[in-house]
């Protein structure tokens, strides 16, 4: 009962934010155009689909293809369907076994990550307690610090686990975002009024049912954008996938096809497989543009969110 | 097996930096065989019986090399008792960095290991491998030819069983010197010739290109010139560019740069396949491993190709270098080590094993096959029916001497393209980007424990 009402609250909201916000430009723009700005925004939008565009037309040639025609146009053979049948066949099939570590990965790091970071901004924001300034100091201090480097530090404490190559090595790390706590509290503090709590707790509700069923719902844009904040994070994670997996069928989609096209740039007994490399790619971008397509409205509101103070 | 991207090597130059250093402090403490190569404890004669052992043992095998399973296979049927599972752990310099890091993390890491030569004296001078020595089996010796078997020595041993060689030759586009009426250059002169003939009919064309961001393409370059740069001898290291094949290679390339005789640009990449398509380029220098890499990626240019040994310096006096190639080596804290050499001298000496691997692809190490007349006689469309491996083999012949890699050549390897590749790009006289180039890895070797020393 109570999921039902959700479902069907929360997207009026950013729907109706989403029409008033396309309404505004569109009449100022009736009012004043500017050809500077039409220009820079055509240029943006040439920047941004150019390379996918590229992508789209360049798989569908097949490797020697790919050198000699005209890279933003088609070749004379169009091999997408033989590029896609050899994708999710070549080396066994092993490109099936990536997109769904991928998916997983992503899922289960992405949600996790989003659960704890709800969970965390959530109590910082909502509840003092001695020493909540410096775990809020402690997590921005975390969010200056790239992924990248603590990568080493943190393979040789999972190989003293024994958690080396073995999926976990990948979905651990990914758990941990103080970029999307940071987010939550920011949100927390914002969307989440005192005086609803306090009524939630007057009516005899127990902080967790406050949470659950009062706050959380508030929340959903916010927990929607950190979600999307860290299952792009993580589908597209390349350093720590790479120095935590030796085993070829746990890669997800960014390690493997880079295996591929070194594959391609090495030599000697090399099968260049170029044709694939870009296949696969456009392969996997393909979940991530539906789940954009879908969240699409939260992931606007929540930025948004923040930005006015009310 | 060669790489040559630049981009995948300073991604893991950082990390490799890190682990490099830990490796070395923790170098000492594990040798704990007093002969210091590791797995002294091993005989010849133990490696034999590891062959009719009762049980099954199972060997982890590291190599990126293309198409290997199959020969992986042939070994596994034949050996129920010693099965090898293939493991591509990522290409070169991602590899290195996952070895690196197994070893120093003391699990996770294979019995053996595909290594390139340019690699092996890091792993060899942090005691990680077999001396192939210390187990009896230095009279292989014969099986290779002599410039595989250099390259996998290192200090006082030999730390790998040679896999695949590169000797350097020229593919040229027959068409292009045909319709401009010059013969394939056999001497550096003739190049200089023929180049400037290239560029007087069409400005926009080149004799060939040069990679700013390939250390191991230079190498191979100042190799041929008879130029030694590194020396090695224990801890002791010492580079010097200022010899005389060195500076013999660097004018002329100061030259063929200044008048735009060569392209200097990234390989490997969507522009470079596009020049040897088009002809913008007519020439490329590299390892007898390159006909499987222009089949693929540019088949329409089929039948226009020859290949041919490199230019020399003198004419009459043949000179040649490695570029590329790698060994397998047993790592020296596995606990299978019998029965990973026994895997290991197998898939570099067995003739069947060497067939299945130049059937794959690879130009071969060893010197039996290099005399088959079945192999010398094979003729390739692509290259317009030529019998090419009697020029690869007559190029593997030529190579000289006395080459060394340095004990941190990754690392040297990855800082190139940011010194010396830089007079490259911008047309400065080359002898100053490799001093820039020595002064780095000079400070860098010294940081790391080495005795660096520039004479």
């Amino acid at each position: 009962m109570t999921q039902t009402s959700t479902v069907q609250a929360s997207p009026e909201a950013p729907v109706k934010k989403a029409r008033t916000g396309r309404r505004r430009p569109a009449s100022s723009s009736r009012a004043r155009t500017s050809p500077t700005l039409s220009i820079l925004m055509t240029l943006m939008l040439l920047y941004a689909v150019v390379p996918l565009l590229w992508l789209v037309i360049n798989s569908t040639k097949t490797n020697g293809g790919l050198f000699n025609s005209f890279g933003l146009w088609f070749a004379d053979d169009f091999a997408l369907g033989e590029n896609l049948t050899k994708l999710f066949s070549y080396q066994g099939g092993i490109y099936s076994n990536w997109l769904l570590n991928t998916v997983l990965y992503a899922g289960v790091g992405g949600i996790g990550a989003t659960i704890l970071a709800t969970l965390g901004g959530y109590g910082l924001a909502k509840f003092s307690f001695p020493g909540r300034k410096w775990v809020l100091a402690g997590v921005i201090g975390a969010m200056t610090v790239p992924l990248t480097a603590l990568a080493v530090p943190t393979f040789l404490m999972f190989s003293r686990l024994g958690l080396v190559n073995t999926a976990w090595a990948v979905i651990i790390p990914a758990l941990a975002s103080p970029f999307g706590l940071y987010l939550m509290y920011v949100y927390s503090q914002d969307s989440v009024p005192e005086s609803l709590l306090e009524a939630a707790r007057l009516d005899g509700a127990s902080e967790l049912r406050t949470f659950l069923s009062v706050s959380l719902r508030l929340l959903t844009p916010g927990f929607i954008t950190v979600l999307l904040f860290t299952v792009v994070a993580t589908w597209n994670n390349y350093f720590l996938p790479l120095i935590m997996l030796t085993d070829p069928k746990l890669y997800p989609l960014t390690v493997g096809l880079n295996q591929w096209s070194a594959q391609a740039g090495s030599s000697g007994a090399s099968e260049p497989v170029y044709n694939l490399v870009l296949t696969g790619s456009l392969v996997a971008i393909v979940p991530l543009i539906i789940v954009f397509l879908f969240l699409q409205r939260y992931w606007q509101s929540g930025l948004a969110a923040g930005a006015v103070k009310q | 097996m060669r790489i040559t991207r630049a981009r995948g090597a300073a991604v893991t130059a950082a990390a490799l930096t890190l682990t490099l250093t830990l490796a070395a402090c923790s170098g000492g403490s594990d040798g704990g065989s007093s002969d210091g190569g590791g797995g002294g404890d091993v005989t010849a004669a133990d490696i034999d019986a590891a062959l009719d052992a009762e049980g099954t043992t199972t060997l982890q095998y590291w190599s990126w090399v293309p198409n290997l399973q199959p020969t992986v296979d042939l070994w596994n049927e034949a050996h129920p008792n010693i099965q090898v599972e293939l493991t591509n752990a990522g290409q070169s310099a991602d590899q290195y960095t996952k070895l690196q890091n197994a070893i120093k993390a003391g699990s996770g890491a294979p019995d053996l290991a595909q290594i390139e030569y340019f690699a092996l004296p890091q792993f060899a001078l942090g005691e990680s491998l077999v001396s192939l020595d210390d187990v009896g089996l230095s009279d292989l010796e014969s099986d290779f030819t002599a410039s595989a078997w250099e390259q996998v020595a290192a200090g006082d041993g030999h730390y790998a069983f040679p896999q695949d060689t590169g000797p350097m030759v020229m593919f040229y586009r027959a068409d292009i010197l045909e319709r401009l009426g010059v013969e394939a250059p056999t001497t550096w002169d003739e190049f200089l010739t023929v180049a400037r003939a290239i560029k007087a009919d069409n400005p926009e064309n080149f004799i060939a290109s040069i990679d700013p961001g390939d250390a191991g393409g230079v190498d191979s370059l100042i190799w041929q010139a008879e130029g030694r740069p590194f020396s090695v001898e224990g801890t002791d290291v010492n580079i010097s560019f200022g010899d005389e094949g060195t500076q013999k290679f660097a004018e002329l390339w100061d030259t063929l740069i200044s008048e735009q005789l060569v392209d200097v640009a990234g390989g490997w990449n969507d522009a470079f396949w596009r020049s040897l398509d088009s002809g913008r380029y007519a020439m490329w220098m590299t390892g007898a491993w390159a006909p499987g890499s222009l089949e693929t990626n540019i088949p329409s240019t089929a039948g226009s190709w020859k290949a041919a040994t490199m230019p020399v310096w003198e004419a009459g006096t043949p000179a040649n270098a490695e570029n590329g190639g790698s060994g397998t080596a047993v790592l020296a804290k596995s606990e299978n080590k019998a029965a990973a050499l026994a895997f290991a001298r197998w898939l570099s000496t067995d003739s069947e094993a060497v067939q299945a691997q130049v059937d794959a692809g690879l130009f071969p190490s060893t010197s039996s096959i290099m005399a088959d007349t079945d192999f010398l006689g094979a003729t390739s469309d692509f290259f317009g029916g030529q019998a090419v491996n009697e020029v690869f083999v007559q190029a593997s012949k030529d190579v000289s001497s006395g080459w060394q890699y340095l004990p941190f050549q990754v690392y040297a390897n990855s800082v190139f393209g940011d010194t010396a590749g830089q007079a490259f790009s911008n047309a400065t006289p080359i002898a100053d980007g490799l001093t820039a180039w020595q002064d780095q890895i000079t400070t860098y070797g010294n940081g790391q424990g080495f005795k660096v020393t520039n004479d």
